[in-house]
């Protein structure tokens, strides 16, 4: 194991930058699909699937429904702007050979729905798939797909874009792989040693438990920020997802593997700063190529589309760009002024607002229930620290 | 404060060597000429800047608060500070007249602690503009009248 060559970090700055990233987890699970929703959204596509497999066509007859995308992963993000969050959903028509037209399919499954009293008010064709609108809460995106004979590793195939073809790809696997990854541990050796050294790395201001893991919780900040990067750009060129989420999937797996970290903030930058590569670039024909391949079956490239447009390449490494020193100016971040005003840019004020508002509002009800003090080290805090002195009722005044 | 509880106020002395033995709080300072002086750094988070304040006491004043670094008003950029005295700047820790301050109460559980509470809604104010740490401005009502401390702070 290699430990990159940096400053070393006082135990105030492992406080701190411990501190930013309890703070990016919060922000994490406010974006992310509550478990209300998602128990919903189970539901839904729950009664979907039975409603799909009821059908008396028989190329239904052999159908799966699953959750595959951010919401499988758990990855999701709170679009901004629009209260629905997307959910996609596969079904999975087994037993179909790949002769039949990817129009026909799909319409199958339309057709299907449509029987349906409340489907066929909620539906909505989309290209490649069917869609269903739960208003203000969610849509499910249905996808049809039938096996990949070709594929070892079991495969799908799913329409392109025109409905014309098939494409290979392997939603179930790329989760498998996705969660294997994701359950890596890290090596955090300045977390470590601080807190040997020191018993005061209390949590100041406990909230709640943090539950996702570092590589769910990067992607979806990631994806934030593209969404905020790109949200006044009407040129259709952000990053997708899958990108993303591959690239830092692969960067994660390898920093993890590879190295130790100081702490969560490091691990975070790192993973950020190694994503672009994991990106296959070669000339063929004196023009660049580029490739994102899906490593879970064969022909799968997410980006397919740089070739075809040219400004998507550069809109990646503009926003990757920009999304590294946005994680670095968050990791260092001195004031909480400054470390807010990151959080605003990066993010948005919308997330950045509630989540920051919740531990403002957690000191000043601490203050009120008598239980904040002042610890040693850690400063105002609501937790019960030895040699700490509780802050009395005060009232500020003054001149305006 | 007047009669019987005159003889319970803390003397400079005692006040100083509560500040010493106080382990959530640093620094050091002198009794000299009647007058406690006591230099601390304040972080009022871990997410916060290093403070550098003095606290000033002389028995029958109230304590006063400056903030020696950073610049408060530099960092406000422009921005009138909330809950402040002036000339010189000074923080308006507590309101005078009530007994949330007293010459019985010590300074290392009190000024000291609305100290770090004071830099801690400032600097969410500084990106906010929104003050949360509540509090009063002269004139605000009800006003408590006839009061000779609220007076002062007022001249």
């Amino acid at each position: 194991m290699n430990q990159m060559l940096r400053q070393p970090l006082t135990d105030s700055d492992i406080r701190r930058r411990t501190q930013i990233f309890t703070i990016l987890d919060e922000i994490g699970e406010d974006l992310d699909l509550t478990e209300a929703q998602f128990d919903r959204a189970r539901q839904s596509y729950g009664a979907v699937g039975d409603w799909l497999s009821g059908s008396t066509d028989p190329l239904l007859v052999s159908v799966l429904v699953y959750l595959q995308g951010s919401s499988a992963l758990g990855t999701a993000v709170k679009p901004i702007g629009r209260r629905e969050f997307d959910v996609d959903l596969i079904c999975f028509c087994a037993g179909i050979s790949s002769g039949i037209s990817p129009a026909t399919l799909k319409a199958a499954v339309g057709n299907r729905l449509k029987e349906h009293a409340t489907y066929v008010r909620l539906l909505e064709e989309k290209k490649r798939c069917w869609r269903l609108n739960y208003a203000g809460d969610f849509h499910l995106d249905l996808s049809p797909t039938i096996a990949n004979p070709l594929c070892i590793n079991r495969g799908e195939l799913v329409p392109d874009r025109a409905l014309k073809e098939w494409h290979p790809t392997n939603p179930r696997a790329y989760k498998t792989l996705f969660d294997e990854r994701a359950a890596l541990r890290p090596t955090f050796v300045g977390k470590f040693i601080a807190m040997q050294r020191d018993e005061a790395t209390v949590e100041p201001f406990p909230v709640r438990e943090a539950v996702k893991s570092i590589l769910r919780r990067i992607v979806q900040l990631l994806k934030r920020h593209r969404d905020v990067f790109y949200e006044n750009n009407t040129q259709d060129v952000a990053p997708i997802s899958v990108i993303i989420t591959t690239l830092a999937m692969q960067s994660y797996a390898y920093c993890v593997r590879k190295h130790v970290f100081q702490d969560e903030m490091d691990l975070l930058v790192e993973t950020v700063r190694m994503m672009p590569h994991f990106i296959d670039r070669s000339i063929v024909d004196g023009r660049q190529v580029y490739a994102v391949m899906n490593e879970t079956t064969n022909g799968e490239n997410f980006a397919d589309n740089w070739n075809k447009d040219e400004r998507r390449a550069p809109a990646f490494y503009a926003w990757h760009a920009q999304a590294l020193s946005a994680f670095e100016a968050l990791r260092d971040a001195v004031g909480q002024d400054r470390l807010s005003l990151n959080m605003e840019r990066s993010f948005g004020s919308g997330v950045t607002g509630r989540v920051l508002g919740n531990r403002v509002n957690a000191v000043s009800d601490g203050r009120k229930s008598g239980l904040l003090s002042v610890a040693p080290l850690i400063g105002l805090t609501t937790s019960k620290v030895a040699a700490s002195t509780t802050v009395p009722t005060n009232t500020f005044f003054g001149d305006q | 404060m007047k009669g019987s509880g005159r003889n319970q106020d803390l003397t400079l002395s005692q006040q100083l060597l509560f500040l010493k033995a106080n382990p959530a709080i640093g620094g050091g300072g002198t009794v000299r000429a009647n007058k406690l002086t006591w230099q601390l750094p304040i972080q009022p988070t871990v997410l916060a800047r290093s403070y550098l304040a003095t606290v000033t006491y002389r028995p029958g004043q109230m304590p006063d608060v400056q903030i020696d670094d950073p610049d408060l008003e530099l960092l406000a950029d422009g921005r009138p500070l909330p809950h402040v005295y002036r000339d010189p700047l000074r923080l308006c820790l507590y309101l005078p007249g009530t007994r949330e301050w007293g010459a019985r109460k010590r300074i290392d559980q009190t000024v000291i602690p609305w100290t770090y509470l004071w830099l801690y809604y400032f600097e969410d104010w500084l990106w906010s503009d929104d003050w949360k740490g509540e509090g009063r401005h002269p004139g605000d009502e009800p006003e408590p009248v006839g009061n000779r401390a609220l007076r002062r702070a007022l001249a």
